[in-house]
């Protein structure tokens, strides 16, 4: 009943924003094969990536022991987990593609037979996303590998698009609904074919103490994530620090804030991975809140977007400011007050983030020919919000009690809904901060209206933080 | 130093501690035992200040105790549970930092959290994260980072628990110093040695909550 509730409406939503104009503008422009190449790629890389800490054969851990010791081959133990997974990507990638497809033929813009061809060639797409997962789980650090060539072949092919053709995923974007059509179709499938026969052999070489060790983080993570406790859910599948360990993240000094700073800056090198794809990710929130400043562009679905993907580019800077949420909600243990603390640990995620943000913003304003102030501007009110958002969530605690209690009415209990909404309410706030930094120009009450709801809510958590 | 004065907690009808009362003088150790439940935890609470008594009072330095304030800060380290260890700092980063924190001279906060290190037996840990110590290394510096700043008056839960018997004699070895030069210590715990080699007084709570 509550998918029904919340799928339908998104789902709605979802067409309503293909088939709106700015949505058509967008997936009819000329660039939208390629962009679809692009995604695919992206795709890829990321199940390659994804395979190396929760791939698509999991089960309960009891369940994986017992069939892991057993002497049945781990293709046949293990054949119904990675069917279930291969069936949900196979389905979303098909079903994302009928929406795109569906929405240029309601307005003429592509026929039926490229609409199915598009969905069948998405459902390839789908397989093989599923197998490369498969790979990344059976061999995560060629995974990871394979993960930054494809991202690197992809970037050459945004230089030299011609050699685009050549990669596998090039073959996708020709079969767009208005591609220009040719044999995707038969070499996808053939590259589907051969890697779904590669299956068997590849789940034989599952080691015991990989299945086991991705079934007990997944059984944790889903039980925190049960609890809406969403952010322990996530700090089971981070990367524990292990780099630069010699080298010294406190100097102290007489000048304190810059002690700070170098700390925050070395804890941070201390998961390279995740200080890349958090500063990659801050880049691609100023990248977007230029191009929602681009005429025909749908502004406040790509503010939102910029939004949730600055709070998550934030993750890996604020490490500090999660600790020094910890130490002042427990006994005193530093020498300097709460307030201070907290304001010490933002410094280092908002210079990056200021710095990163307008080179970002400086570059892609000259690429797209649109004026630097206003995304600007946007870029900086967003960054700054969703830096607040960080600081709350990290503030939040547990599930208050009293959200346990239920509210009987006639439509039902909306209970449910307001924990899901507490659980989610730094996503939320961001998405709409980014939303409100692109529209900052057109409805300012909006932009300060969200940012006096940020800052409202930091200060009630802050006021009970003990 | 610490004068506690027929102190007691009730939560919601429960009796959570029986009223006690125990002073204690600068450079002394008061050892704080009983069974399960008795109340031991909650006294040293009451004592941190983030738990109000229901009846009695209790001072120290001969002021009301509050958590918040300023110089209260400055004159009591409690450790009630492991504190919160960063994820990304090495154990003696994160020592450093406390030490950092405190004293405005940097040689000198240097200085303290390198001898608080040797002394509990972690210079050769100082490179390794929390989550790569075992753990008794992780009480170890949970007691680190608590020694690692200044205070008079020092509360502590069970500071043997998770060690074997040669790192507790270590760990009495530095609490005793710490009270020889002064300080004076709060100690909760089971066990019998640590109250043998410590305790100035020993408060029995003996009426389960």
């Amino acid at each position: 009943m509550l998918a029904l509730v919340t799928m339908i409406p998104v789902g709605r939503a979802v067409w309503l924003s293909a088939a709106s104009p700015e949505g058509l503008a967008l997936l009819s422009d000329a660039m939208a094969p390629r962009a679809t190449s692009l995604v695919v790629a992206a795709l890829w890389a990321g199940a390659l990536l994804v395979g190396s800490t929760r791939g698509p054969v999991v089960l309960p851990p009891l369940l994986t022991h017992a069939l892991a010791v057993s002497d049945l081959p781990r293709f046949e133990a293990f054949r119904s987990p990675l069917l279930r997974s291969g069936v949900i990507v196979t389905t979303v990638c098909a079903v994302a593609a009928g929406v795109i497809a569906t929405s240029l033929a309601s307005h003429g813009l592509a026929d039926m037979a490229g609409v199915a061809r598009f969905i069948l060639i998405s459902a390839i797409v789908g397989a093989i996303s599923t197998v490369l997962w498969l790979v990344g789980q059976v061999f995560p650090r060629t995974g990871v590998g394979g993960a930054f060539g494809i991202v690197t072949i992809g970037w050459i092919g945004t230089l030299a698009p011609s050699a685009i053709d050549y990669a596998p995923w090039g073959w996708v974007g020709p079969a767009y609904p208005t591609g220009e059509g040719g044999p995707s179709f038969v070499a996808l499938a053939a590259l589907a074919l051969s890697m779904v026969a590669l299956v068997p052999a590849l789940m034989n070489r599952l080691g015991f103490v990989a299945l086991t060790a991705q079934a007990a983080r997944w059984d944790s993570a889903t039980a925190h994530a049960t609890g809406l406790d969403f952010s322990s859910a996530m700090t089971t599948y981070q990367t524990r620090p292990h780099a630069a360990r010699n080298i010294r993240a406190v100097r102290p000094s007489t000048h304190l804030p810059w002690t700070f700073v170098v700390r925050d800056a070395i804890g941070a090198l201390r998961t390279p991975g995740r200080l890349i794809v958090g500063v990659l990710a801050l880049v691609a929130a100023g990248t977007l809140v230029v191009m929602a400043f681009a005429p025909g562009m749908p502004g406040w679905l790509l503010g939102c977007v910029a939004g949730l993907i600055a709070f998550a580019g934030l993750g890996p800077l604020t490490e500090g400011v999660r600790h020094a949420a910890s130490a002042v909600a427990d006994f005193p243990l530093y020498g300097i007050g709460d307030e201070r603390l907290i304001a010490q640990h933002t410094l280092f995620p908002l210079a990056v983030t200021v710095i990163v943000t307008v080179g970002a913003v400086a570059v892609c304003s000259a690429i797209m020919g649109v004026g630097i102030g206003a995304p600007l501007v946007g870029a900086l009110a967003l960054g700054l919000m969703t830096m607040i958002a960080r600081v709350n969530n990290a503030l939040k605690g547990g599930l208050p009690t009293v959200l346990l209690t239920p509210m009987p009415t006639a439509a039902g209990d909306p209970m449910a809904a307001v924990r899901i909404l507490w659980a989610l309410d730094a996503l939320i706030l961001s998405a709409f901060a980014g939303a409100s930094a692109v529209l900052l120009f057109e409805a300012p009450i909006f932009g300060m209206s969200i940012g006096a709801a940020v800052i409202a809510i930091g200060i009630s958590r802050w006021r009970s933080r003990r | 130093m610490i004068m506690v004065d027929h102190v007691g907690v009730i939560s919601s009808g429960t009796t959570l501690l029986s009223p006690v009362s125990i002073a204690a003088s600068r450079g002394e150790a008061v050892v704080v035992r009983g069974r399960n439940g008795t109340g031991k935890s909650t006294l040293l609470r009451v004592l941190a200040g983030v738990r109000k008594p229901s009846t009695g009072t209790v001072r120290i330095n001969g002021t009301v105790v509050a958590e918040r304030d300023r110089s209260f800060r400055r004159l009591v380290s409690t450790m009630i549970g492991l504190p919160p260890m960063a994820s990304d700092l090495t154990v003696r980063d994160h020592v450093t930092l406390v030490a950092t924190t405190w004293f405005d001279d940097p040689a000198v906060a240097v200085d303290i959290a390198e001898s608080v290190l040797e002394e509990l037996g972690l210079g050769e840990l100082g490179e390794r994260f929390a989550h790569e110590l075992s753990s008794g290394q992780t009480q170890l510096f949970g007691l680190a980072l608590m020694l690692a700043r200044p205070f008079e008056v020092l509360i502590l839960d069970e500071p043997e628990q998770r060690l074997d018997p040669e790192h507790i004699e270590c760990v009495i070895r530095v609490l005793r110093s710490r009270r020889d030069r002064g300080a004076t210590l709060v100690v909760a715990t089971h066990s019998v040695v640590l109250t043998e080699a410590l305790a100035d007084h020993v408060l029995e709570l003996e009426t389960a909550a």
